[in-house]
């Protein structure tokens, strides 16, 4: 347990040893984990943006998917919407031409029932005056009972 | 020739050096002339140890890095470990050192961490293991070339290194002229000596300042080598009180010690991680106060 030059020969060893260690072996370690340390950062870093990105693409197609959709409703509303448009346009077109239809036809069996009133009138009149004529001969002319002729057409 | 072993000389065997120094005859190694050695004398046994320990540190950090030096790569085996270690200094530096600046103390405190963790290490060893193997080689090599090697106990040898003061106390040395190097650079000598002799008083108590502040400031470099030695070696006495109850006494101590040896081997790899832990802590504290410039 003596003192001696033991002392001496060990810090000198030790400052070879912490030479060796500070020229050599701390930096060359150091900045290999320097520069790991940094690309796992960036790795990370990477995979976040890509996350990100991933998160921003899944927002755009779910917007993307929502307008098309709110696209298709109104798309349907609206063709449906013209659809019935349709079927009542042609419903009531066809009511009126029923209608029409109708219309001419009461007018047009009006213009004939009347036709034929007058018709008939017009040959019972004839045949009352032949018959007139042939009853009383020749004093009851056409042209003489003009006016009581006409008067009896009208009351028929 | 071997003297017989008694308890004392068991331990005493334990607790010498092998010495080598000059004496009136030239170099030898003779544990009996030792008295003669004056302070040129060499403990062989610790600095063998510590500078193979040393090398052993730079050789596989040094390798770590030569496998894999592409940081693409994932580190593995050893790789881990020498980075783990490198970040932990690296925390503790930046805990400790703060904004300061200074490349050497990174490595200063990593080499001083690893070495003496494995230095502290060799205290696990086995006691008599390395020792008597040391005896026989030598006394197989050269027992009849040399005059003092009288057979295999004649070989005093020690394993543990920072169980001898003069490598603890020589560490602690280096720390502190690399101390008194940081205070003149970076605070320039004026502040340094003025830190050292105008307070706790002022300037009209010189001197009794000077003796105040030059025994606070001497206690830290002798503090931190005692400590490492003190505690280091009082374990390796009691690992060689414990090696007593194998040797010495009836089967049932010799069994309960066996017992012993595993707890306090358990409890022992605590301080050795501890000290090493503590006298980085401390190197990389007094070298950070050597760079702070104080205000009074």
């Amino acid at each position: 347990m003596n003192i001696n030059a033991t002392l001496i020969a060990q810090a000198v060893v030790m400052i070879v040893f912490v030479a060796i260690c500070w020229r050599y072996i701390y930096p060359p370690i150091l900045s290999v984990m320097k520069e790991r340390e940094k690309r796992i950062s960036d790795g990370l870093e990477a995979a976040k943006k890509a996350d990100d990105s991933l998160e921003e693409a899944k927002l755009a197609f779910d917007k993307e998917l929502n307008q098309a959709k709110a696209e298709a409703a109104d798309i349907l509303d609206k063709a449906n919407a013209r659809a019935s448009q349709i079927v009542n346009d042609a419903a009531s077109k066809a009511e009126a031409e029923a209608e029409k239809i109708l219309t001419s036809a009461s007018t047009t069996i009006e213009n004939e029932t009347n036709k034929a009133k007058e018709e008939l009138r017009q040959q019972m009149s004839d045949i009352i005056i032949d018959t007139t004529q042939k009853i009383l001969g020749d004093e009851i002319s056409k042209e003489k009972h003009e006016e009581i002729l006409k008067k009896a057409a009208e009351e028929l | 020739m071997a003297s017989e072993l008694t308890t004392e000389s068991y331990i005493s065997h334990h607790l010498t050096n092998l010495t080598c120094g000059k004496t009136a005859e030239g170099w030898t190694c003779d544990p009996y002339k030792v008295d003669q050695m004056g302070f040129w004398a060499f403990h062989v046994d610790s600095l063998f140890w510590s500078i193979g320990l040393g090398t052993l540190f730079v050789f596989v950090f040094r390798k770590a890095i030569s496998k894999n030096s592409d940081a693409s790569v994932a580190p593995s085996g050893m790789q881990n470990f020498v980075e783990m270690s490198i970040e932990f200094v690296e925390d503790n530096v930046q805990s400790l050192f703060g904004s300061v600046k200074n490349t050497l103390i990174a490595p200063l405190a990593l080499t001083v961490f690893v070495w003496i963790l494995l230095m502290n290490l060799m205290d696990l060893v086995p006691v008599d293991f390395l020792p008597v193997l040391a005896g026989h080689v030598a006394y197989a090599i050269a027992g009849d070339a040399v005059e003092w090697i009288k057979g295999p106990e004649s070989l005093y040898f020690k394993v543990v290194p920072t169980t001898d003061p003069n490598i603890t106390l020589g560490m602690a040395f280096g720390i502190f002229i690399l101390t008194i190097y940081y205070s003149i650079t970076v605070k320039g000598l004026k502040a340094f000596v003025a830190e050292l002799t105008l307070h706790p008083f002022g300037k009209y108590m010189i001197p009794i300042n000077f003796v105040l502040e030059m025994v606070n400031f001497i206690a830290k470099p002798i503090s931190l080598g005692l400590r490492l030695f003190g505690n280091l070696y009082a374990g390796e006495m009691i690992f060689i009180l414990i090696a007593l109850m194998l040797f010495f006494s009836s089967i049932p101590i010799g069994v309960l010690g066996f017992g012993l040896h595993l707890v306090w081997a358990l409890f022992h790899i605590l301080i050795v991680a501890l000290q090493a832990f503590i006298f980085m802590a401390l190197t990389i504290a007094y070298l950070a106060m050597a760079h702070e410039t104080e205000e009074h």
